[in-house]
């Protein structure tokens, strides 16, 4: 019994030294604490109804969602506009924070950025944005912030 | 003499027997419900991927017992002379394979995830309108994945030993080492929390580590077993102290001058044949060989099939080592 006593003992400790934490989990390179009161790089490719390019940059379901986040980060937000390819290439290279262009998850690009838990579903298909791989405190603040939005995009979405 | 018969636990064992099947059904639906689980918070995680896949493998052992447990005690038949018992020997085998070539794979996913930098994301899921960090559901999924598996190796164990079957041996093994997997996955998961993006790979590696052991370990003991490897425990790996005392009758049989014998196992049971040199030729030397052979396989329910060859003078081919009842180093 010695061997299973001591694992739990072991186990016990990690999870008290996890908990005790506030801020869990951490961002391995900083992302949210950069963004906060800070800038938000946003990458963004025109696909209607998600998004659209306008005058002053874009407009749509997905770069409302974008505004109203940096918004809670009190964050400003800076647009690049180019070829979803290109967008997402930056955002592999840590370039850009956050990629919309009505994005689902059935793209093939999952392996190389994350996808945000789907924040809608419309026609079977599963709505996502593309976030920085691993920053987990960024993403987790992300997906929070969609999941609260739900409702009344639904609403919105609704025909 | 008896010959190789439909193989049946002696009465004691019978009860041992029934209890193993039970647990191993038992493990067998525990190991399906902890890799669903798994699966399920599995997100981009190399280490719950690692994990993952030990889970599904370590249903293997459990498999091949309660297959092996159906066929190996048919009944020998035109075809198949000398039964089933080497059925087991073969699932041992299948699943150290599967172990190996699994555990190969997994070190080299989780080595090139840590040279490629890749950082795992964990975001967070809705449970019941709550948001969770998948982190700790994966967490929680270790755990159940880690302790009743203990518990059920630690339970299998003592069976195995009595029953001499290698199958759940190895099974309970692997169970009980399970906690390995637990302790490195969740600091894993934990490390991923804290934004050191390494910790996940590196646990996943230890992982990996560890089934690629265990199936060198079974893969090594598979071969031996076909190869007629002298019968060993099955527990410490020794020579079974049991042929010790076959050479002990032999030896104490006022009318054998000369004798050498060799034993190996299959499956659960153990066949053999002894070379003798009686001192002289009378009537009574068939029924003196049939009384032996008899007194021998009493000795223990594994010793299924001893035959006895009266010779002029002991085979020469059996010199030095090949004569295990006499210079072996491995008996003395």
């Amino acid at each position: 019994m010695h061997r299973s006593g001591y694992f739990i003992f072991y186990l016990s400790c990690f999870l008290l030294l996890a908990t005790s934490c506030q801020d869990f989990p951490k961002d391995p390179e900083k992302t949210l604490e950069q963004v906060s009161n800070g800038t938000l790089k946003v990458g963004y490719s025109e696909n209607p109804p998600w998004v659209v390019k306008g005058p002053e940059g874009p407009t749509g379901i997905e770069a409302e969602l974008v505004r109203g986040f940096a918004k809670t980060l009190n964050a400003k937000v800076e647009w690049q506009n180019d070829t979803e390819q290109n967008l997402l290439e930056d955002l592999e290279e840590k370039k850009l924070h956050l990629v919309i262009a009505g994005i689902t998850d059935d793209s093939p690009w999952k392996s190389k950025i994350s996808f945000t838990r789907p924040y809608t579903e419309m026609a079977k298909k599963k709505h996502v944005l593309c976030v920085v791989m691993g920053e987990n405190a960024f993403i987790v603040k992300l997906e929070k912030f969609l999941h609260q939005q739900q409702s009344t995009l639904e609403n919105r979405l609704q025909p | 003499m008896k010959p190789i018969n439909r193989f049946e636990y002696p009465p004691e064992l019978q009860p041992v027997f029934a209890k193993a099947k039970k647990l191993e059904w038992i493990s067998v639906f525990y190991l399906i419900s902890t890799s669903v689980v798994v699966y399920l918070t599995m997100g981009n995680s190399q280490a719950m991927k690692t994990a993952y896949f030990e889970d599904i493998l370590s249903l293997t052992p459990s498999i091949s017992f309660l297959i092996a447990a159906r066929i190996f005690h048919k009944r020998p038949n035109k075809d198949f002379p000398y039964g089933y018992h080497r059925v087991v020997t073969i699932a041992f085998l299948c699943g150290a394979l599967a172990l190996f070539s699994v555990g190969a794979f997994l070190i080299f996913d989780a080595a090139s995830t840590l040279i490629k930098q890749e950082h795992p994301t964990i975001g967070i899921k809705v449970i019941f309108g709550h948001e969770v960090w998948l982190g700790y559901l994966m967490i929680a999924a270790m755990v159940y994945s880690t302790i009743p598996s203990m518990i059920l190796g630690r339970m299998k164990l003592p069976l195995a030993k009595k029953l001499n079957e290698k199958n759940l041996y190895t099974d309970a093994d692997m169970n009980k080492a399970d906690w390995m997997t637990g302790a490195a996955a969740i600091p894993g998961i934990l490390g991923i929390g804290m934004g050191w993006w390494w910790a996940d790979s590196v646990a996943a590696l230890i992982i990996a580590l560890d089934i690629l052991w265990d199936g060198y370990t079974n893969l090594k003991q598979a071969i031996f077993d076909l190869m007629n490897q002298i019968p060993k425990n099955v527990d410490d790996r020794h020579t079974d102290p049991l042929l010790l005392q076959v050479e002990q009758k032999l030896k104490h049989q006022p009318w054998i001058k000369e004798h050498a014998f060799r034993m190996r196992e299959e499956g659960h049971i153990y066949l053999g044949e002894a070379f003798v040199v009686p001192h002289e030729h009378d009537g009574q030397l068939t029924m003196r060989i049939e009384k032996l052979a008899q007194e021998v396989s009493d000795l223990n329910w594994r010793i299924q099939e001893f035959l006895i060859m009266p010779v002029q003078e002991l085979p020469q081919t059996n010199a030095q080592e090949g004569r295990p009842g006499q210079n072996n180093p491995e008996i003395t």
